[in-house]
């Protein structure tokens, strides 16, 4: 558990929220090393596709406000390719910030509606269930989670391209894939939420 | 031609051709030697490979020896170089310039060139015949070394430490009662030494005891200097402790007054006095020192504090690189105390220079957070609005316990505690401006419309911030109370500063022997006051000694010459009083200019300024420079071979010539080049006389004038520029080009640039037409 997000006043700058993430986001730390010279945005491959580039939400964890940076797409468009991480002239971990900045967006309920989230809880369902990633229920679950109905629309929009791939032998049928050591996995899986639960504690 | 009365020593010139360094390939030396014991009837002419062999300086110097000659002129090389070689004790050496001038910067074997050669030649025996050994002055009474240090701060304390380590006797005063001024309230010091990351004690304690025990030093608290009289290697000085009055007789003076803190209600918009959780760095400094991190309002715990850097020099002129050295060092701190502390600096530009890089570092690894933009305003509440550049919108930032200004260091130049003397501000205001000096010698004898003029007294900060355009006083009393024709004051800089150029001289202020040092100078750390007050220190040595041996202090160092007065025929119309840069000139009780000669740096502005020609030196004279114009044989329009003369600057016009030739930039043969002291030296004389002898064009080519000047005596070449003006509405009234005198201003790197400066001009020269007066 995270520690409380503060609570914003009427205006949309608090600067509790920078303070926040400095205590409660990995990488948040590092904020104040930032000189906003702006080479994760100038190195981010998808930063057209983002409402900020990670130079921006910087900038503006550091002015406080608090929900246009956890609302922002930005946290989701994200594909980890850590370019801006090893670019940054002052070693800040950019990724693991934005990263954990998602996280915690989920968690305090900033990305219920947002497809972008609901995908990533389908493929980390998979990979927590089979260590593996399985095409056909991560797009099943993913769709779905988006209504019922949207579930029967897409996975019918989709049809012809999923028999195309049965077709070719790029999808199989039956059982979904699991790795030999399903058992080690899950032992590893709560361990880790384990050491996150004593971490939060600590920092309580 | 002066009289010194001092005994006529008959002239025996001899002229040494040298043929090295390609001059025999480039130039007719066979023709020079002819005109030499022909038409300039110096028989005593010898040629040398090399003169700068060892060969070559022993041919001379036997001829010097067996007493031959007198006069060594020797055509060869610039003056600027081979000085240690070219200089043979009981001769005057006088250099014709044929290697930089002349074969360098010109085709070898041309008409034009072997033209110049020759004038070069006639220029130099021209010289000689009016040039007499100058001789030490004999009023110079030297205190011996006793250094006067005003201002018990860190600076003042380690110039006079240091000053008695040197070998100096020394006296100290202090205005208050206690040693160690600002310094002392420091909770602790910037970082000076490696890895240049953390805040480091204040040891001024340490210093306080080392000057307290010092044998050589006498401590005065609680002390003025009401009165300064004499100059360098012996002022007058008068030092009034506690009512009472004491004489002494100084060698120099190092002023070491410091600074006062910048008034932050005058921070507009910054919520100074709104609130008192709004506090300066002065205060916050306090707050450190106590210890206690609490709110002044209510004694809360500071968690959430912003420092503001204003570097917008509108609304704060004196923030500088050290303003926001003491913001990182005092966020440190402050995170120090309180780890969890959340702290913000607010900032324009961040100007933290040098090692000070590592500090700013060290405080973003610490998790300072330094954000950008320009900080509009603070409110009672403490909520800033940041104009933030990088995110784009106005960011109002609220939760704040302290808001902390960072403030500004204003230079005591003047004394703010005293009245301003009544005799002080105009003429203050005068030596603010180089120019001011001029004007007021327009206007002098118009007594009235002068007294109008002098502005009033004004509230701190706005006269200081029109100090930059030299329009307004400074503040309060003199600090030394100057009894010279010039006024009690020490000349400042834009917005105050005591000095007379930051860079190229720094100590140095427009009164020899007088230096500065520390915040009065520019704003410092302790550290670096240290080391100014070091050298600082080691000016006034040069000072004391070079009064001691009746010679002059940079830029002339070591020159023994003087101006003298001809007071017989002197019209008492007091421009060499105003005119003079350093103050040199007094006026007797009858209205005589009477020379302080230890005050004097040689510069000639006032021969230059004197109307009826009666100032001169003995090596550097009207009649001199008047006979080296009408030496050069100006042929006559036929010829279609226009003249320009050129007077350079010796200190950097000068030099870039000389830097063209070893360029190898090929220079217009028709320029004439003869080298004066300075720009302020050029008497109009010798223009008339340059125009009456058939030259087209005259070039006054001399150093950078203005606020930022570089001239070496400070106002010489903007005291030319004005004259010549006045020259060119001359020039107008008599049909003549007004551009046929023109002013340039060139620095010693313009070695390309003042060639193509010269070549431009002698096309315009060309394309005006001869000069209708040439051959009359």
């Amino acid at each position: 558990m995270t520690a409380a997000l503060p609570e914003t006043a009427e205006n949309r700058y608090d600067l509790g929220f920078a303070r926040w993430v400095r205590d409660n986001v990995e990488g948040g730390d590092k904020l104040s090393l930032c000189m906003q010279c702006g080479a994760c945005s100038g190195s981010c491959p998808i930063g057209t596709q983002m409402d900020h580039g990670p130079r921006k939400i910087i900038a503006m964890i550091r002015a406080g406000m608090k929900d246009e940076v956890l609302s922002s797409n930005t946290l989701w468009n994200c594909t980890s390719c850590y370019r801006c991480t090893v670019r940054c002239p002052r070693g800040i971990p950019v990724t693991s910030i934005i990263q954990d900045l998602a996280a915690k967006a989920v968690e305090f309920g900033y990305a219920d509606k947002k497809e972008n989230a609901l995908f990533a809880k389908s493929f980390w369902w998979s990979t927590s269930a089979f260590g593996r990633t399985d095409e056909r229920l991560v797009t099943a679950r993913y769709y779905f989670s988006l209504g019922f109905l949207e579930g029967i629309r897409r996975g019918l929009a989709n049809l012809k391209i999923a028999l195309g791939m049965v077709r070719t032998g790029r999808m199989h049928l039956g059982m979904p894939h699991k790795i030999k050591d399903i058992k080690g996995l899950t032992a590893i899986l709560a361990r880790a939420a384990e050491i996150e639960a004593e971490e939060a504690n600590d920092e309580l | 031609m002066p009289d010194g009365g001092t005994m006529v020593i008959e002239k025996k010139s001899g002229i040494y051709l040298c043929e090295g360094c390609g001059i025999a390939d480039a130039i007719d030396v066979d023709a020079l030697e002819a005109l030499a014991t022909g038409d300039l009837k110096t028989p005593h002419c010898k040629r040398h490979a090399a003169y700068c062999s060892a060969e070559g300086v022993a041919e001379i110097a036997a001829d010097v020896k067996n007493g031959d000659v007198n006069q060594v002129l020797i055509a060869a090389c610039s003056p600027r170089v081979m000085t240690d070689r070219f200089n043979f004790p009981g001769a005057q050496i006088i250099r014709a310039n044929m290697r930089e001038q002349v074969i360098w910067s010109h085709p070898p074997g041309e008409e034009d060139t072997n033209m110049l050669a020759a004038d070069q030649l006639r220029i130099a025996v021209a010289q000689a015949g009016q040039f007499s050994p100058p001789e030490p002055h004999a009023e110079a009474e030297v205190a011996g070394a006793l250094l006067l240090v005003v201002g018990g701060g860190v600076t003042g304390l380690t110039a006079a430490l240091e000053a008695a380590h040197t070998g100096a006797e020394v006296i100290l005063v202090e205005k208050t009662d206690t040693l160690g001024g600002w310094t002392r309230k420091w909770s602790r010091l910037l970082p000076e030494r490696p890895p240049y990351r953390d805040p480091q004690p204040n040891d001024i304690a340490d210093l306080i005891a080392a000057v307290e025990g010092d044998k050589a030093i006498t401590v005065m608290t609680n002390t003025l200097v009401t009165s300064t009289a004499g100059g360098p290697g012996a002022f007058d000085v008068t030092l009034t402790q506690n009512g009472k009055n004491q004489s002494q007789s100084v060698g120099a003076i190092v002023v070491a007054t410091g600074w006062r803190p910048y008034d932050p209600s005058l921070l507009e918009g910054l919520g100074y006095g709104a609130s008192p959780d709004v506090v300066s760095d002065i205060e916050f400094e306090e707050i450190l020192s106590s210890g206690e991190m609490k709110r002044k309002s209510n004694g809360d715990a500071l968690n959430t504090v912003a420092f503001i850097i204003s570097g917008d020099s509108d609304r704060m002129p004196y923030s500088s690189g050290l303003s926001d050295r003491i913001v990182i060092k005092q966020a440190l701190q402050l995170l120090e105390a309180v780890p969890e502390a959340m702290i913000y600096v607010m900032h324009e530009d961040l100007r933290a220079h040098g090692m000070a890089e590592e500090f700013y570092r060290q405080a973003q690894e610490a998790g300072i957070i330094f954000q950008n933009g320009v900080v509009k305003s603070v409110g009672a509440d403490l909520t800033i609005t940041l104009e933030d550049r990088l995110i784009g919108e106005d960011v109002p930032m609220s939760g704040f316990d302290m808001v902390v200004l960072s403030t500004g260091m204003v230079p005591n130049s003047t004394n703010v505690d005293l009245e301003p003397a009544a005799k002080g501000a105009d003429q203050l205001v005068d030596d603010v401006n180089p120019l001011a000096a001029l004007l007021a010698a327009a206007k002098a004898g118009d007594g009235e419309e002068k007294a109008e003029e002098a502005p009033a007294p004004d509230t701190s900060e706005e006269a200081d911030q029109d100090g930059a355009n030299g329009e307004a006083a400074m503040p309060g009393g003199p600090i030394l109370n100057l009894q010279y024709r010039q006024g009690p004051h020490l000349p400042v800089l834009a917005n105050g500063y005591a000095d007379s150029h930051f860079i190229c001289f720094p100590y140095e202020t427009r009164r020899t022997g007088i230096y500065t040092c520390g915040p009065v100078r520019r704003a410092m750390s302790v550290a670096e006051a240290r080391q100014d007050a070091q050298g600082a220190v080691l000016k006034a040595f040069q000072a004391m000694r070079a009064a001691d041996k009746a010679v002059s202090v940079h830029p002339r160092v070591g020159d023994l010459s003087y101006p003298e007065f001809g007071l017989d025929i002197c019209t008492k119309c007091r421009r060499c009083t105003v005119e003079c840069p350093f103050g040199a000139i007094d006026e007797m009780e009858d209205g005589y200019p009477v020379l302080n000669p230890t005050r004097c740096r040689r510069c000639g502005t006032c021969m230059g300024a004197c109307p009826v020609r009666t100032i001169n030196f003995k090596n550097y004279n009207i009649s001199m420079i008047t006979d080296m114009i009408k030496a050069v044989d100006v042929p006559d329009e036929f010829a279609e071979k226009p003249r320009i003369l050129v007077f350079a600057c010796e200190n950097d016009a000068y030099p870039a010539l000389d830097m063209a030739g070893i360029n190898r930039h090929q220079l217009t043969p028709y320029v004439r080049i003869l080298p004066v002291r300075c720009l302020g030296s050029v008497s109009a004389t010798w223009v008339s006389t340059a125009l009456e002898s058939g030259y087209d064009g005259i070039m006054l080519l001399g150093c950078k004038s203005g606020d930022d000047y570089q001239c070496h005596f400070v106002k010489g070449s903007a005291i030319a520029q004005e004259r010549m003006e006045s020259v060119g509405a001359t020039l107008e009234s008599m049909m003549l080009e007004k551009e046929r005198v023109r002013t340039e201003e060139v620095s010693i790197a313009d070695s390309a640039r003042v060639t193509a400066l010269l070549n431009d001009y002698a096309d315009e020269i060309k394309a005006i037409g001869y000069n209708p007066f040439k051959g009359f």
